[in-house]
């Protein structure tokens, strides 16, 4: 992706317009129209401090919100922290979510400095994209500086009015007070002696920075949910504003649905809309198709949609019974042929039988092959299906085309790819624009292993477009970027969850799409859940094959893992079957210069980081393997991704292991895991590890590194058995139907351990007693949120675990709604749920969003086997008619 | 197209409409009340749970041609300004986390307190009461604990 601006010396207070506000106000003593239109963006605005506050004349301060909110809470949490450091009275905080504006914030947060501020290594695209549970992670520490450089202007100005020293001004709640006179003056009345004093530098910001001790929100345990939680009570009173409720303020809004071809890559042959266009509302019927792919939706599409006929209606009802009455005919040929042909139930077996034969060595430790040989060998196989994200709201998007120009409101997770997208398909439908973009200069925020994979990248496109030179590619690349941003405005809504469907922004372009046929109107897409199910962006299916070796003690030492799934990478870049000849090494080149994206067919680098690459258990011989598989649908990624397969396997693996050894699971767990030790991946043959974005070994300048180190990984481990009571309950349950099994997993730089307590009856039926989680994510910084991620997050792993499978025949998802797609519902959720945070261990907090869902379904299965039931290495876990009792699973409580 | 009087929140709307368009679209395509929430349109999920006489139905399977011989509350209509007992439980407890399925939530507790009397429900009740209504969120337990706390707070 493209670089991002990096100046040489931080000056984050550089948009500091205090002053510039006071000039603008003395200079509109001017008889025209604009006095009333300044004052009045001023009243609503105030004065931007730096781009991500502004303060209003009444020393209001407008915190703006660069990532979105799907409940994790980042919304609130991240402007809390500003404002703790800022000393900011909270009811004077409003906080207003951002644009699409990657520029405005990546310029903000891009300079390394001293002081321990992370490097940001993210480029403008993907500022604002909240994906990989770490908005906190990354914006944690900027976001304490601008606060406590905004907050030292404050003091200075209050000094500089009273003619005192600032050292012996303290700001605390909106005011500044001066101790030794007992003076005080409020932010609001120093706004004009802002102007005249002098910037923090960055070091001067850093020493001002609050000591953990004088936190009011920050780390605290003793704020209220509610406290820092700017939408809770529009949530409770209907007026939080999602997709579907953005309203333009333009009349005559136009509602779309769309009949969507349900095989990937697939055309539209030829539609009826007669009987469509008599129902009363209905107003247009047109096709969609985007020109900017080399296919229709689906694989090797990208982001772009699925190619469809939408019905443009009045009302969504009519909509909806236009889209009823529309009969589409496909042309499945040429791309679309063979994922016609694509069947879950065979593609299982075509995974299975890759994974006999050893795939591609991603790391190596020891001789695995001599330990097989010379132990007692343990063999076990783990499937995952295709699942599906299944957020409650089904994706909607409301577009305006006016003027060239589009105004978007989407609830995305990814503002500025939603931008970039529809940018693409709308304005530069070519697909070499798609690969310009890609076009990043190899010093700026790559990795070492990255840097050639981008140079020949970029060598080989200015070949192919005519030998241009790297600042000639970046020239074109950047004019690209000024015009798409110049006329794509995105706002951002609320999400009704996220999960990572709505990280892809193919909604949003089929909104604009329709926009365009209907130039002033605004068009919303609404996605019905049929649609959400049949046409999301899948969880991987996966199979894993796991060997071990153990010795007469029990002990392992081997450990052999053979990893196969489609990747999802397939689905942003075309397979090399999809294009002619000439065009493959381009696109080959440009998947692998991706985020480390790989080749066709096998996982790309953060597909292999997730629980892969860093299997953590310390066993004296190990090879770790992935297979190649290929793809026939539109994959993207589910809450904790590819952690889900790896985690599955690995976690119940350990508890077989364990069983066979016939140890306890929690004692055997942790002799795993051993003493625990930071993880030396490079030097066990890892290529190119990606972890989660940021150093893993050593900092990378002032950015600090988040080392894999399994000593966390123990520390979760003992202290769920112990809050859970494993001990003494494993011991009071032995020989009956109730036990408890646990699982550990490190996942986007941070550790969850999981106990779960079962029952079953002797129907088979399972009772989920109750369910302990451990988390160490460095510091929780909200901690009532972390506490609610883990809820959220153990919830959302025991639902896939039991219930919901997304099969494919002859190329259609065959699942329809919640009646033959079911989730997890109160009842059949544990009534007891206990979330234990590991305490603060410094200043630099790790994921929560995701880390607490994967270890949950292992955990469950080893409960399972250990109430007496089946040792169960399928997900999901609930009984069909047609297993047959032949494939172990349990009953669980359906409506 | 037919006329229609639907009594929503204390108000009446006269509304010309398909006599089939289910009571969800009316209330927020027609009437503009978006606090009702789309999540399946086939009653499995209860995001579109509004009280019809106080009883709560999916909204998204009752006809305005039936809705209309009722006295219809939405979540905009449950109080003026968020004081509801479930509301208040709801914003102490920090029960929502994306919000989306939450008015539905709030309605079918609501209702489950007004068949309880206000009485703490069991948990059996709360299971019946509430198993239609879908949080992918994972908010159960904080939901279990808010209706408790407004059980205890209306009595």
């Amino acid at each position: 992706m493209s670089g991002i601006v990096r100046l040489t010396r931080r000056d984050f207070l550089r948009y500091t317009g205090v002053g510039a506000g006071a000039l603008v106000l003395g200079s509109y003593i001017s008889p025209s129209g604009e006095l009333y239109a300044g004052i009045l963006d001023t009243l609503e605005n105030g004065f931007p401090l730096n781009a991500f506050v502004n303060i209003l004349l009444d020393g209001t301060f407008i915190i703006f919100a660069p990532r979105s909110e799907m409940g994790q809470g980042t919304r609130s949490t991240l402007a809390a922290v500003l404002a703790d450091e800022l000393e900011a009275d909270w009811s004077r905080v409003k906080v207003r979510q951002s644009d699409a504006d990657g520029p405005r914030y990546s310029k903000e947060l891009a300079n390394p400095t001293p002081g321990g501020v992370p490097k940001y290594p993210i480029s403008d695209e993907l500022v604002q994209f909240a994906d990989s549970s770490r908005s906190i992670t990354l914006l944690f520490a900027p976001m304490r500086l601008f606060g406590a450089g905004i907050r030292t202007v404050f003091e200075r100005a209050a000094a500089r009015k009273w003619g005192v020293n600032t050292t012996e001004c303290r700001a605390r709640q909106h005011k500044v007070y001066h101790a030794a006179s007992g003076r005080s003056v409020d932010y609001r009345h120093l706004l004009l002696q802002a102007k005249k004093v002098a910037v923090p530098t960055p070091a001067e910001a850093t020493a001002a920075l609050k000591p953990s001790k004088d936190w009011t929100f920050i780390g605290s345990d003793k704020v209220t949910p509610s406290a820092r939680f700017v939408d809770v009570q529009d949530m409770v009173t209907g007026k939080a504003v999602y997709g579907a409720d953005a309203d333009p303020h333009r009349p005559g809004m136009l509602t779309a649905m769309i009949v969507r071809c349900p095989v990937a890559n697939g055309e539209v042959k030829s539609f009826d809309d007669t009987e469509t266009r008599k129902v009363a509302g209905v107003v247009n019927v047109v096709k969609v198709r985007l020109p900017a792919t080399l296919a229709a939706g689906g694989v090797g599409a990208g982001f772009f949609p699925h190619a469809g006929v939408a019905v443009v209606a009045k009302n969504t009802w009519a909509a909806l019974q236009g889209r009823r009455a529309l009969k589409v005919e496909w042309d499945l040929s040429n791309l679309a042929a063979e994922n016609a042909s694509y069947d879950s139930k065979a593609y299982r077996g075509e995974l299975e039988e890759l994974t006999k034969k050893p795939g591609k060595t991603l790391r190596t430790r020891g001789d695995v092959d001599a330990a097989l040989a010379a132990g007692k060998v343990v063999k076990a196989d783990y499937y995952v299906p295709h699942l599906a994200q299944t957020p409650m709201e089904p994706p909607a998007a409301v577009a305006l085309f006016e003027n060239g120009r589009f105004e978007i409101w989407s609830p995305t997770q990814g503002p500025e790819l939603t931008q970039h997208y529809v940018g693409l398909a709308m304005l530069k439908p070519d697909p070499m624009k798609l690969l310009l973009w890609q076009v990043t200069e190899p010093d700026e925020i790559l990795k070492d292993c990255e840097k050639q994979e981008q140079i020949e990248f970029n060598e080989l496109l200015g070949t192919v477009m005519g030998g241009k030179s790297l600042p000639e590619l970046v020239k074109l690349r950047d004019e690209l970027k000024q015009e798409v941003r110049d006329k794509v405005k995105v706002h951002v809504t609320l999400l009704g969850g996220g999960f990572g469907r709505k990280s892809k922004p193919d909604y949003a372009i089929e909104a604009a799409f329709l926009a365009r046929e209907h130039p002033g109107v605004p068009i919303r897409v609404q996605w019905t859940r049929e649609d959400d199910i049949q046409f999301s962006y899948f969880h991987a299916v996966s199979h894993q094959h796991l060997e071990a070796a153990l010795d007469g003690e029990g002990h392992a030492t081997a450990w052999l893992q053979r990893s196969a799934f489609p990747s999802f990478f397939a689905t942003l870049f075309p397979p090399p079957d999809y294009l002619p000849a000439p065009a493959r090494p381009l696109f080959s080149k440009a998947r692998s210069a991706y985020h480390g994206g790989g080749e066709y067919p096998y996982g790309a680098s953060i597909e292999r980081a997730q629980g892969l690459e860093d299997m953590p258990f310390d066993v004296k011989d190990l090879r770790i393997e992935n297979c190649p598989a290929q793809n026939h649908i539109r994959l993207g990624w589910m809450r904790s991704v590819s952690n889900i397969f790896h985690a599955f396997s690995a976690g119940s693996f350990a508890d077989e292991l364990a069983i066979e050894a016939g140890r306890d699971a929690k004692d055997y767990l942790l002799e795993l895991i051993g003493k625990g030790r930071i993880l030396d991946l490079e030097a066990e043959g890892v290529k190119c590890f990606d972890n989660n974005g940021l150093p893993a070994m050593k900092p990378i300048g002032p950015s600090a590194a988040y080392p894999a180190d399994t000593r966390r990984l123990r520390g979760v481990v003992e202290r769920v058995a112990k809050e859970s009571g494993w001990d003494e309950k494993v011991k009071k349950y032995k020989g009956t139907k109730r036990g408890l099994g646990i699982a550990a997993h490190r996942s986007f730089l941070s550790y969850v351990a999981i106990v779960v307590d079962v029952t079953l009856n002797d129907a088979n039926e399972l009772t989920i007693n109750e369910i302990h989680g451990a988390i160490d994510c460095g510091m929780a910084v909200n901690v009532d949120r972390v506490k609610a991620q883990m809820e959220g997050g153990m919830l959302y792993g025991l639902s896939y675990a039991l219930l919901g499978e997304i099969t494919v025949k002859n190329g259609a998802v065959e699942q329809h709604n919640f009646d033959d797609y079911p989730v997890l519902r109160i009842h059949q959720a544990p009534k007891n749920i206990f979330v234990h945070i590991m305490p603060s261990t410094g200043e630099l907090p790790t994921g929560a969003g995701e880390p607490p869902t994967p270890a949950v379904a292992p955990a469950l299965a080893n409960a399972i086997v250990a109430a007496g039931g089946p040792r169960i290495r399928e997900i999901p876990f609930f009984e069909r008619h047609e297993d047959e009792g032949k494939v172990p699973r349990v009953k669980v409580r359906v409506l | 197209m037919s006329v229609f009087h639907l009594h929503v929140n204390g108000r009446l709307y006269t509304v010309d409409i398909d006599g089939n368009m289910p009571l969800l679209w009316a209330l927020r395509d027609i009437l503009g009340l978006k606090g009702t929430k789309f999540g399946c349109g086939v009653a499995q999920c209860g995001a579109c749970t509004v009280h019809l006489d106080g009883r709560a139905v999916r909204s998204c399977s009752v006809d305005v041609g039936v809705a209309c011989l009722s006295k219809i509350t939405t979540i905009e209509g449950l109080s003026s300004d968020g004081s509801h007992p479930c509301q208040k439980a709801w914003v102490e407890l920090g029960v929502p986390q994306c919000g989306f399925c939450q008015p539905g939530q709030i309605m079918s507790a609501a209702a489950l307190l007004t068949t309880t009397k206000g009485a703490d429900p069991t948990d059996e009740q709360i299971d019946n009461a509430m198993r239609g209504n879908i949080c992918r969120c994972g908010t159960y337990p904080r939901i279990r604990a808010a209706i408790h706390k407004a059980a205890e707070s209306s009595s």
